[in-house]
């Protein structure tokens, strides 16, 4: 039977008994990492991830699918294979501790974002850009970028020209997010209609 | 002076095709082709129907009725939307299509009403513009990507581009009034947005293998505007309204 929801139409065929097929390769599209600037002058953080077919798409979908409700003034995307990760700590260890000096490299040096984690299970935050010929370097470099006083449990890196950020006059994107009170769920009122409906029911 | 008449006429043809396509648009919700995409679908259904329930404020602030009452109780020949706007959704193809040209025309119009002579219109058209900036985007990227994406993709846009075409040119149907309207500053015009959209429409399907017909022999389908619509709207409309004829008062 055909269902009237394409994704059920995708789902792989059942097969035939006691025969064995090839794993069929999965039709999904890759993951880029949404980076969020929820105000002026504080720092991006990592928000999440959106499936996209390339990195414009992937700008185009992270907006709806990540800044609907909260306040936002811009975003950036990267596709996860350019997101370059150093180990994770744990405890009172710092990052910082065990990464590695890396010894000037030879090559044109470019810009990285860094990012760093302050909690295990929260967002990466932006903590700077520096000029490095590598992700290593790039990461051995940020240590002075880096909060001294805290424990940094991890860095990321990511190559400035692999992001596609916010052009300046698509800033208008998020111009009447702080008035849409529709978008607030709290708004919906959920728990008190609930109430309601339950008092009446009574 | 400024026509009142000349005034409301525009508003409720610009808020119906808000509420329609909005309407259309929502009814992908679930549907969409990757749950990216049917979230951003769906978001965008909702900016228009917010949009069209911004218009029918203002229209209720000039002695119309209320805003839900002008969306749910009008039948069919009372709407000013155009044709375009009630289609059934058929394929995505279809949809991003009219999608395309559609907001390709909404930017244009709203960025013309930021200079009406009517203040309220023109301080809407400021925010209105600015959500659509989102909805062209999303819009052009798409017919950018697929119209020169694979064979299929390409040849399905290209028979929805062709079939909807007519029905896009009846979005810029003139109204009585128009000479009124340009004359007071409240609306630049249907013949003058109609000249920019051609523009942007031809400058986004440059960087697409879709070709666009010669524009002298395209036949604008028109009547929208004053209430002639085909049969697709009225069930549309009674679908939409179904919970307020049942209780007017249910909240949810």
């Amino acid at each position: 039977m055909n269902s009237l929801d394409p994704r059920v139409n995708r789902l792989p065929a059942v097969g035939q008994p006691g025969q064995a097929e090839p794993k069929a390769p999965l039709d999904q599209f890759g993951t880029y990492e949404v980076f969020v600037q929820p105000r002026d002058g504080k720092p991006f953080q990592h928000e999440g991830i959106v499936h996209a077919p390339n990195l414009e798409m992937a700008f185009v979908l992270a907006k709806e699918g990540f800044t609907r409700r909260f306040n936002c003034v811009s975003i950036f995307v990267a596709d996860t294979r350019h997101v370059y990760v150093s180990p994770l700590t744990d405890g009172d260890k710092s990052v910082i501790s065990i990464i590695q000096e890396v010894s000037d490299q030879p090559g044109e040096k470019v810009s990285y974002e860094i990012f760093h984690l302050l909690k295990r299970g929260k967002q990466h935050v932006h903590s700077g850009t520096v000029k490095a010929s590598g992700p290593a370097e790039a990461m051995y470099v940020a240590k002075n970028l880096l909060p001294a006083d805290k424990v940094i449990y991890n860095l990321w890196a990511i190559r400035m020209s692999d992001i596609r950020f916010t052009h300046p006059e698509e800033q208008e994107l998020w111009m009447t997010l702080p008035e849409k009170k529709f978008r607030d769920a709290s708004d919906y009122k959920g728990g008190d209609k609930l109430k309601e409906f339950l008092e009446r029911a009574k | 002076m400024m026509n009142p008449l000349a005034l409301k006429e525009l508003l409720y043809k610009i808020a119906d095709d808000q509420l329609i396509l909005g309407h259309r648009n929502s009814e992908w919700t679930g549907m969409g082709p990757l749950l990216e995409e049917d979230i951003a679908f769906s978001s965008m259904a909702q900016d228009k129907i917010g949009q069209s329930y911004a218009l029918y404020t203002m229209l209720h602030e000039l002695g119309e009725q209320e805003p839900d009452t002008i969306a749910f109780t009008r039948n069919a020949n009372q709407f000013h939307n155009c044709v375009l706007t009630e289609l059934p959704n058929g394929e995505y193809d279809f949809s991003l299509i009219r999608h395309f040209l559609y907001d390709t025309a909404e930017i244009l119009r709203f960025d013309m009403l930021t200079n009406s002579s009517y203040q309220p219109l023109a301080q809407l058209a400021v925010k209105v513009r600015a959500e659509l900036r989102y909805h062209t985007l999303h819009a052009n990227t798409w017919i950018k990507q697929l119209g020169s994406a694979t064979e299929e993709s390409v040849t399905r846009l290209q028979r929805s581009l062709e079939y909807a075409l007519p029905y896009a040119l009846g979005i810029f149907e003139e109204s009585a009034y128009e000479s009124e309207l340009i004359n007071s500053g409240i609306f630049a015009g249907e013949k003058a947005l109609q000249e920019q959209w051609k523009i942007q429409v031809e400058k986004i399907l440059q960087h697409t293998q879709l070709h666009l017909p010669d524009w002298q022999l395209i036949q604008p389908v028109i009547g929208g505007r004053i209430g002639k619509h085909s049969e697709h709207l009225q069930p549309l409309l009674d679908e939409m309204s179904e919970v307020f004829r049942i209780d007017p008062t249910a909240e949810w």
